[in-house]
């Protein structure tokens, strides 16, 4: 999940701390802070929940032909996390080189620039990094 | 429901510089309306497939403006958009609106101008069709959101790179024959594999290419098209849309399920009964999910067709002899109504040499867009008075 500099300003308690949502009627937690309805069970009742950060890659790709924001990165890793809170997570693996990662690998969440926006406004997101 | 298929029309699909948006919409627009008999006066209503001319063209009200450069004005048009899934939603809407008795005749197109962008930028722009906070815009592309999934697929159950490789041979076999597809080569296993990787484990063979291309179908009630015995009784028996996961978390088939159960039941129909489909597969591992979606395959086993045969021409289901996606490329908001156009010319038995199911007369078409987001599906039927 990315943020703009403007966005940030009409953040809720989030503010770019790694945030899922947690579902008041079945308790399951949603990817991200921005959920207005579960899709487990259907609850429009959904609330902030910080998560400790730790997880373990379930699923990943190596990008090696990326859009415009991710030029000159490539080849970078787009992985699943999943959150020792039990919440998966589409994320960035950065720190590591693709060969080093594989299915099991323990990560840790950090808060990176994620790319310059069309007017050089700065996004920041959620990238993890092996532990 | 019964909806006939008076006229279809189609430009090449490949890279045009020499064509624009408006020409390919033009293009397609009078193919359909020639091989249909009528005129611009004729047409009720223009359903307009275009997903992302904002961003590839710099224009938008681009209903608007097919119906100005196709002549229907006043006649009423609209641009639909639903990311990949926009040809077939705008065939939805063309066949719900002669279903409800307002019109009599309407014209659905899809067109899409993709070149004029370079690659990374076209990516960018295609990349909006995702959620762009939570996952897109996180360096995720389509292409390795996809790829998510196909190495899902290939752990859940143990299927290999080479098995899924099969799925482009077969495409790329047909692809070669086929004279408005876009890539037009055969390849082998090795080639496949050996193919550059362009987002582990996909490869370049296992992609489709950035088309321009424009599709349309004229569409009437079913008493105008008995009326012309001499035309082929081609008619549409059933279009049945859904919305899935907005997320790559799952394997997204999970709109396409809901859509074909309900689409055969619509036709009366079951898979068993599927003489030739064309399923979407812009990226190869989405052809074998496809093929379990529609009922085709268990479970897991939907790439097997391609490497036993029981996919090809002859085989239980013909899948993909227009050469898919891969090989046609995917001009996105024509790519529904393209596979719309493809069944068609199989059921009239007008499909080119080497791509024609023998005495085919039962076809189906299913779609899809975003990461799992929509699901369409339609199924054609020739019934002869």
């Amino acid at each position: 999940m990315t943020v703009s500099a403007i966005e940030y300003t009409r953040l809720g308690p989030p503010k770019l701390r790694l945030y899922a949502m947690r579902c008041s009627s079945c308790g399951k937690l949603s990817p991200w802070w921005e959920k207005n309805h579960c899709y487990e069970c259907g609850g429009g009742d959904l609330t902030h929940e910080e998560l400790a950060g730790g997880g373990e890659i379930t699923n990943y790709t190596v990008v090696y032909y990326p859009p415009r924001d991710f030029l000159g990165q490539e080849p970078y890793v787009v992985g699943h996390i999943q959150m020792d809170e039990d919440v998966l997570l589409p994320a960035p693996v950065v720190d590591v080189a693709p060969d080093d990662v594989e299915v099991g690998t323990r990560v840790t969440s950090t808060l990176r620039r994620m790319k310059l926006g069309h007017e050089g406004d700065i996004y920041y997101g959620h990238k993890f990094v092996v532990e | 429901m019964r909806i006939g298929v008076l006229g279809v029309g189609k430009t090449p699909h490949k890279i045009q510089h020499d064509k624009s948006l408006r020409d390919l919409i033009v293009e397609a627009g009078r193919g359909a309306m020639d091989d249909a008999g009528v005129g611009p006066d004729d047409i009720q209503a223009l359903y307009l497939g275009n997903v992302a001319a904002g961003g590839f063209n710099y224009e938008n009200s681009i209903g608007l403006m097919g119906a100005h450069h196709l002549g229907i004005v006043p006649a009423p048009a609209v641009r639909v958009e639903a990311a990949c899934g926009t040809g077939a939603w705008a065939l939805h809407l063309g066949c719900v609106a002669i279903a409800s008795g307002l019109y009599d005749t309407v014209m659905v197109l899809g067109a899409e101008k993709m070149n004029d962008l370079a690659t990374v930028e076209g990516t960018s722009v295609i990349a909006q069709a995702a959620d762009s906070k939570e996952e897109y815009f996180s360096g995720l592309t389509f292409p390795s959101g996809v790829a998510l999934t196909a190495r899902k697929y290939m752990q859940t159950h143990e299927v290999t790179e080479e098995d899924l490789a099969h799925t482009s041979v077969k495409n790329h076999y047909y692809g070669a024959r086929n004279p408005s597809a876009h890539l037009r080569f055969e390849c082998t296993v090795e080639e496949v594999m050996n193919s550059a990787t362009v987002a582990d484990p996909l490869k370049l063979y296992e992609v489709c290419p950035m088309t321009d291309a424009g599709s349309a179908l004229v569409l009437c009630r079913e008493e105008i098209l008995r009326e012309q015995a001499d035309k082929p009784q081609v008619f549409i028996t059933a279009t049945q849309m859904a919305t899935g996961t907005w997320y790559a978390v799952s394997d997204a088939t999970d709109a396409l399920k809901a859509t074909s159960g309900r689409a055969y039941e619509m036709a009366g129909l079951t898979a068993a009964d599927i003489d030739v489909a064309e399923i979407y597969n812009s990226f190869a591992i989405q052809e074998p999910l496809g093929i379990e979606a529609l009922g085709f395959a268990e479970r897991g086993e939907g790439w097997k067709g391609a490497a036993d045969g029981s996919t090809w021409l002859d085989g239980d289901v013909a899948v993909n002899p227009s050469g898919g996606l891969l090989c046609k490329g995917h001009p996105l908001g024509a790519t529904g109504s393209t596979q719309a156009v493809d069944i068609v010319e199989q059921l009239r038995g007008t499909a080119p040499e080497g791509m024609q199911r023998q005495d085919a007369e039962i076809g189906i078409s299913a779609c899809r867009g975003g990461p799992g987001s929509v699901g369409a599906v339609h199924i054609y039927q020739r019934l002869e008075g």
